[in-house]
């Protein structure tokens, strides 16, 4: 059981990883974008690329993976999104231009590295340490500390900071943000760039722990963006708490079913909180139709 | 020329799944992923019954879009009360759900191994058991599927989802009850799905869950919008143009294992260069979501 819990806790950190910066961008520019998940397929295989083509050391390589994600992230925003919104385009087509995306750069993956399953470790898989009975290896603490800390991070930069106040103005309504005086793109561009940096490093500490294919992005997209939906999608405790309650369900229901309905379950919740509470569980109503 | 009539065999089956997403996304504006599971439902519900039940061919597509218009239902009923993009998202969630179904339900579906020998069709003594007698079939489903969305299109009854993909809160000013339409429309949009579904299972005898994908959903919108939602021929130009342009690739001499691969960076690349040049698509009148901002 405490096994059950740790499991539990572990993937909620990476769900809430790639989930944060998710709810970054979609807080600041109300579309689904898709293409995180590829953002964070690239950072771990920028990384790979690092260490088994290059010979670099594993952190300047992991360093380098999220660079690559944060890059990649202000890369699509600039030449997909942004020729979109001067567009006056709606979250319908940003949406669909996001999924393109993600399918083209995913294949674009598959050819460079192939479609098998990959690794960072160098080596033997770490030995894993006993704690109250569970086992826990070393990047999945690594995974637990450095999502708790970013999370922390951005709930303090949202709330205590200028650009927080900014990147707010920016989410509540970008042309009276703009005419105050706020450089909305810039601001965007900023939640782009910070957003796609936390998925990166999502990808490059879950490749460290388990393996690497090029559709682990879009399973943890979808997963982040399950736990951000379910706590509320503008409330950064919210998310925590929508990812620690996503990770315990799929570990309790592989316990307890059989781990092959975890998904079929994981998303029946994701529909009902759709109808009964699209806010999540700390989020504010939605506002419904606008005229 | 029986590689030709292969392609064009293709070339209708998607034509009708495209036909299916035109009426619910280019005529009434709701943007569904989940068009590959109710193809999906449609293959498997006939497949089944063909396989197990020896059931004839007429009767399985049948069943299978009566099976997609109640699973329908349980769908749209509760998501089409949800905004735009929320909409979106169940579709997605549901997707990935049939999906599981598919894959992990191994006393019904057989899950990863697929259902083989599904019996080629027979209607009224005609036997279907060659690419041309098949070309027939599929391009008559496509004609029917057309006709169909056209008929609808064209109706009273289209006139009002045409008035939701406008403007719903003003539908539902002059007293049209949105929700009804966007149901039933929905419902016709699975039931054609499931009919492409049951044709493909009889013509390739084989289906697995790999058919049924989310890609297969994102690869049949991107059909839809590159051809032109909302237009006579935008989703059968669509379907046309992703379904051969690939085809083509092979006589270039790519592997296939990397052709299956630039397949999906034409049509990713492809979406994402409509949506920015042109959104209409290539035939098509209509622009998803033109106007407005951040809705």
């Amino acid at each position: 059981m405490s096994q059950v819990i740790v499991n539990a806790i572990v993937s909620a950190a990476g769900y809430l990883l790639v989930g944060l910066g998710f709810a970054l961008i979609y807080s600041t520019t109300r579309f689904f974008h898709f293409a995180h998940g590829i953002v964070v397929t690239a950072g771990a295989y920028v990384a790979f690329a690092l260490t088994a083509w290059l010979g670099l050391p594993l952190w300047t390589a992991m360093f380098g993976g999220i660079i690559a994600s944060a890059l990649l992230g202000g890369i699509i925003e600039l030449s997909v999104y942004r020729p979109l919104r001067t567009r006056a385009a709606s979250a319908g087509i940003l949406l669909l231009a996001s999924l393109g995306a993600y399918v083209a750069l995913q294949a674009v993956i598959v050819i460079a590295f192939g479609s098998g399953t990959q690794t960072l470790r160098a080596g033997n898989v770490p030995e894993a340490l006993p704690i109250l009975g569970a086992r826990i290896t070393i990047p999945q603490i690594a995974t637990i500390v450095v999502s708790s800390v970013c999370c922390l991070f951005v709930w303090l930069l949202l709330t205590r900071t200028q650009i927080g106040k900014m990147l707010r103005a920016v989410a509540c309504d970008h042309d009276l943000a703009q005419v105050c005086g706020i450089r909305g793109e810039s601001v965007i561009m900023a939640a782009f760039l910070l957003g796609s940096s936390l998925a990166g490093l999502a990808g490059v500490l879950l490749a460290l722990d388990g393996d690497m294919t090029p559709a682990m992005g879009f399973q943890l997209l979808l997963m982040g963006m399950l736990a951000v939906i379910v706590g509320g999608i503008d409330s950064i405790p919210g998310a925590a708490l929508g990812a620690v309650l996503l990770g315990l369900t799929q570990n309790l229901s592989a316990w307890w079913l059989s781990s092959k309905w975890e998904d079929a379950i994981v998303f029946a919740i994701l529909i009902l909180f759709l109808l009964l509470r699209p806010q999540g569980f700390l989020g504010k109503p939605l506002g419904k139709v606008t005229v | 020329m029986e590689y030709l009539l292969h392609v064009f065999v293709l070339v209708c089956i998607y034509a009708v799944l495209t036909a299916s997403l035109d009426i619910l996304a280019g005529r009434t504006g709701l943007l569904s992923i989940a068009q590959a599971a109710f193809y999906g439902v449609g293959a498997y519900a006939s497949a089944l019954l063909a396989v197990r039940l020896g059931a004839p061919f007429l009767l399985t597509v049948l069943a299978g879009m009566v099976m997609a218009i109640v699973i329908s239902l349980v769908v749209s009923l509760p998501s089409l009360r949800l905004q735009d993009d929320y909409f979106v998202v169940a579709t997605f969630a549901f997707q990935m759900i049939v999906f599981s179904i598919f894959t992990n339900w191994m006393e019904l579906t057989r899950g990863p191994l697929g259902i083989a020998g599904i019996p080629q069709p027979v209607i009224f003594g005609w036997h279907v058991n060659n690419h041309a007698d098949f070309m027939l079939l599929a391009a008559g489903s496509a004609c029917c599927a057309y006709v169909t969305v056209h008929r609808i299109a064209r109706s009273p009854y289209g006139r009002v989802l045409h008035a939701i993909r406008e403007d719903e809160v003003l539908a539902r000013a002059v007293g049209k009850n949105t929700l009804y339409f966007k149901v039933t429309v929905f419902a016709v949009s699975a039931a054609l799905a499931a009919m492409a579904g049951s044709l493909y299972a009889h013509y390739i005898t084989y289906i697995d869950p790999t058919n049924f994908t989310v890609m297969e959903s994102i690869l049949v919108l991107s059909m839809v919008i590159i051809g032109g939602a909302g237009s006579m021929w935008g989703p059968l130009v669509g379907a046309a143009v992703l379904v051969i342009l690939p085809e083509a690739l092979r006589f270039v001499g790519l592997p296939s294992s990397v052709a299956a691969n630039i397949r999906q960076i034409l049509y990713g690349g492809l979406l994402v260069v409509f949506m920015i040049l042109r959104p209409r698509g290539l035939m098509g009148k209509y622009a998803f979501g033109k106007g407005g901002t951040g809705k």
